[in-house]
């Protein structure tokens, strides 16, 4: 029998590990490829400022690469650990992206991380600009990989379940890697990192520019962020767009939640801007409507209608009777391989198998065969996920990143005019928006999964069914370990970074004194600024 | 480096492009579009610090502070 506390608490260790390492991840992925402009800046024009603003940024990506890593790590141990029967389940297809992805995280990049912060001295710009590249690439091919396997799990493309092996088999690769949800959520995610680094470098730049310290350095890094960060956003609002229009048709109970549609509608449907879901009437308590907003958004037409909660449960409903004589044949089949009725049986209900096992967990016995009417009905309710925390959290991340792209198109104006350093209110803005990238990117990851509820596999295996079977003091123990490690780490991580940025860069370094210092620093500098800094002089 | 080298490098960046587009194209173009729109994003950035130095010397040149 199953423990539904076992797999609850499983699904929260999960969480809070995946949340934690979600807070590392996307500024590594965008840090690293601003790095690679930044010393593309240096390798071309010669410039020492930006070898020390590479060297300064590389020092705080340091700090939360190794951060993430160490994160990172337990995740891919907890599928064998607490979901046993998934790994084993889908383990044929959803181990080989898992297994690529820890070569490019653990050969790849770390190697050139290496490279990169120790090899300024020992390997010419051109070399030391192409390893900075292959860190940003390497980051960036880790998560296309992660987001393959999690492209599988929304979408599960390019294997299917044999019943004589009882498992999911690989049977077209490139469908896996190139499936619509994996490449349209690996750009969303990327990306997504880069406006967290955008805001996190103009944040602490804009921190300097406040305090008048390392001036030369903060606006260089603001200009570059901005306009690296305006283009980002923009990006992530495209690809925003992009993979509600994909993930609405896969998935379409993740969107009737996202957009809190308890009832199908004639088109054009309304958008609910605010609402306030109740899961248990089935309905919103209010809401404020744009009127056709939501067909416009989710169809790109007037004409075009969204499924409503209702009529996916009643689908659902249907699918459930018809995966129910799937389960049975496939345990039929457990027992003697070679039975010839079992195996017409499910191959007739086989395309309906998930729903099958989904009625077991409110099946008397969990057996399907024993499925009582009440029990499919509380199956079916049951493919709605939660509706409020995934409506709520889709409307704080696409808020956020509306309000940041105006932040950025407000960077950009002033830092072309090149008078940031005199917005003072626009800087303090700057420097406390530096968590909301991270806030929207937690929000998105909970849409993203919360919405794939009931499911590990979208419509193929119940989560119910995906974890290991380890007693409850187990789980306890091991949740209260990873909260408590983790919020040790990110106490480290804050301190050093906290630290990094009070010394500045080039602690040493001749700009560190304040204005004075830094026309120091641009006369020592190779030619150009150095002749212009002698003229500034007079 | 010479002319017909860099012919020869951005012949074959060309090249490799093309052929990833066609590929990528049957499926759905969003890798394709990250590659692309990160080339672009990493320019644009460094152009603008290019740019800020520019300025920096026409604002010197021009006797401000």
């Amino acid at each position: 029998m199953i423990d539904n506390t076992v797999v609850e608490l499983s699904r929260w260790q999960f969480a809070a590990t995946a949340l934690y390492h979600f807070l590392f991840v996307p500024l590594t992925l965008g840090l690293s490829f601003l790095l690679a402009a930044m010393e593309t800046v240096y390798v071309t024009t010669g410039r020492d400022i930006y070898r020390r603003m590479a060297q300064f940024w590389g020092k705080l990506f340091l700090i939360n690469f190794a951060l993430g890593v160490a994160t990172g790590l337990t995740m891919e141990f907890q599928f064998g650990t607490n979901w046993s029967f998934y790994s084993s389940f889908v383990g044929d297809t959803f181990g080989a992206p898992l297994a690529i992805e820890g070569l490019m995280a653990f050969f790849m990049e770390s190697t050139f991380v290496g490279l990169m912060v120790f090899g300024w001295e020992r390997m010419s710009k051109a070399q030391h600009l192409i390893v900075t590249y292959l860190v940003a690439l390497g980051s960036n091919l880790s998560a296309v990989w992660i987001l393959v396997a999690n492209g599988f799990m929304q979408d599960p493309q390019g294997a299917r379940f044999n019943p004589l092996t009882m498992r999911m088999e690989l049977t077209n690769f490139s469908d896996l890697i190139f499936n619509a949800d994996a490449q349209s959520k690996f750009v969303h995610t990327s990306i997504a990192g880069y406006v967290t680094a955008a805001m996190f470098v103009g944040g602490i730049s804009a921190f300097y520019m406040l305090k008048n310290r390392h001036m030369e350095i903060a606006r260089r890094s603001f200009r570059m962020a901005a306009l690296f960060g305006v283009l980002a956003t923009a990006g992530v609002i495209t690809l925003g767009d992009a993979l509600g229009f994909i993930g609405g048709q896969a998935q379409p109970t993740k969107l009737a939640a996202m957009e809190a549609l308890w009832k199908t509608e004639p088109a054009p449907v309304a958008f609910n801007v605010v609402a306030a879901p109740s899961q248990s009437e089935r309905a919103n308590l209010w809401q404020i409507q744009v009127p056709a907003g939501l067909s416009l958004l989710v169809t790109h037409s007037l004409d075009g209608t969204v499924p409503g909660a209702d009529d996916l449960e009643k689908q659902a409903a249907e699918r459930i009777r018809n995966g129910i004589p799937a389960v049975v044949a496939l345990k039929r089949l457990a027992q003697d391989p070679s039975d010839a009725q079992a195996m017409a049986q499910f191959t007739a209900h086989e395309k309906d198998l998930g729903y099958g096992f989904l009625v077991q967990r409110y099946a008397p016995d969990q057996d399907a065969s024993k499925s009582t009417p009440d029990a499919i009905l509380q199956a079916a309710r049951g493919t709605i996920p939660q509706v409020a925390p995934i409506f709520w959290s889709f409307r704080i991340m696409v808020g956020l990143g509306l309000l940041m792209l105006g932040y950025f198109i407000l960077a950009v104006i002033y830092t072309l005019r090149n008078q940031v350093e005199h917005q003072r209110g626009f800087l303090r803005l700057a420097l406390w928006s530096i968590p909301v990238p991270f806030i929207a990117c937690e929000m998105g990851w909970l849409v993203a999964e919360i919405g794939r509820q009931p499911w590990t596999v979208y419509q193929v295996l119940p989560t119910w069914m995906s974890a290991s079977t380890h007693s409850v003091a187990y789980m306890v123990f091991s949740l209260t370990g990873f909260v408590v490690l983790y919020s040790i780490f990110i106490a480290i991580e804050m301190y050093l970074m906290v630290r990094a940025v009070r010394a500045g860069p080039d602690a040493d370094g001749p700009d560190a004194a304040g204005p004075q210092g830094e026309v120091a620093a641009v006369r020592a500098a190779p030619a150009p600024a150095g002749r212009l800094a002698s003229r500034w002089e007079g | 480096m010479g002319t017909f080298a860099r012919f020869v490098v951005y012949m074959f960046i060309a090249i490799c492009v093309i052929v990833m587009a066609i590929i990528l194209g049957a499926y759905g173009s969003w890798y394709f579009a990250w590659l692309i729109g990160t080339v672009m994003m990493v320019l644009i950035a460094a152009a603008g610090a290019a740019m800020l130095d520019t300025q920096e010397e026409e604002r010197r040149r021009s006797g401000g502070s």
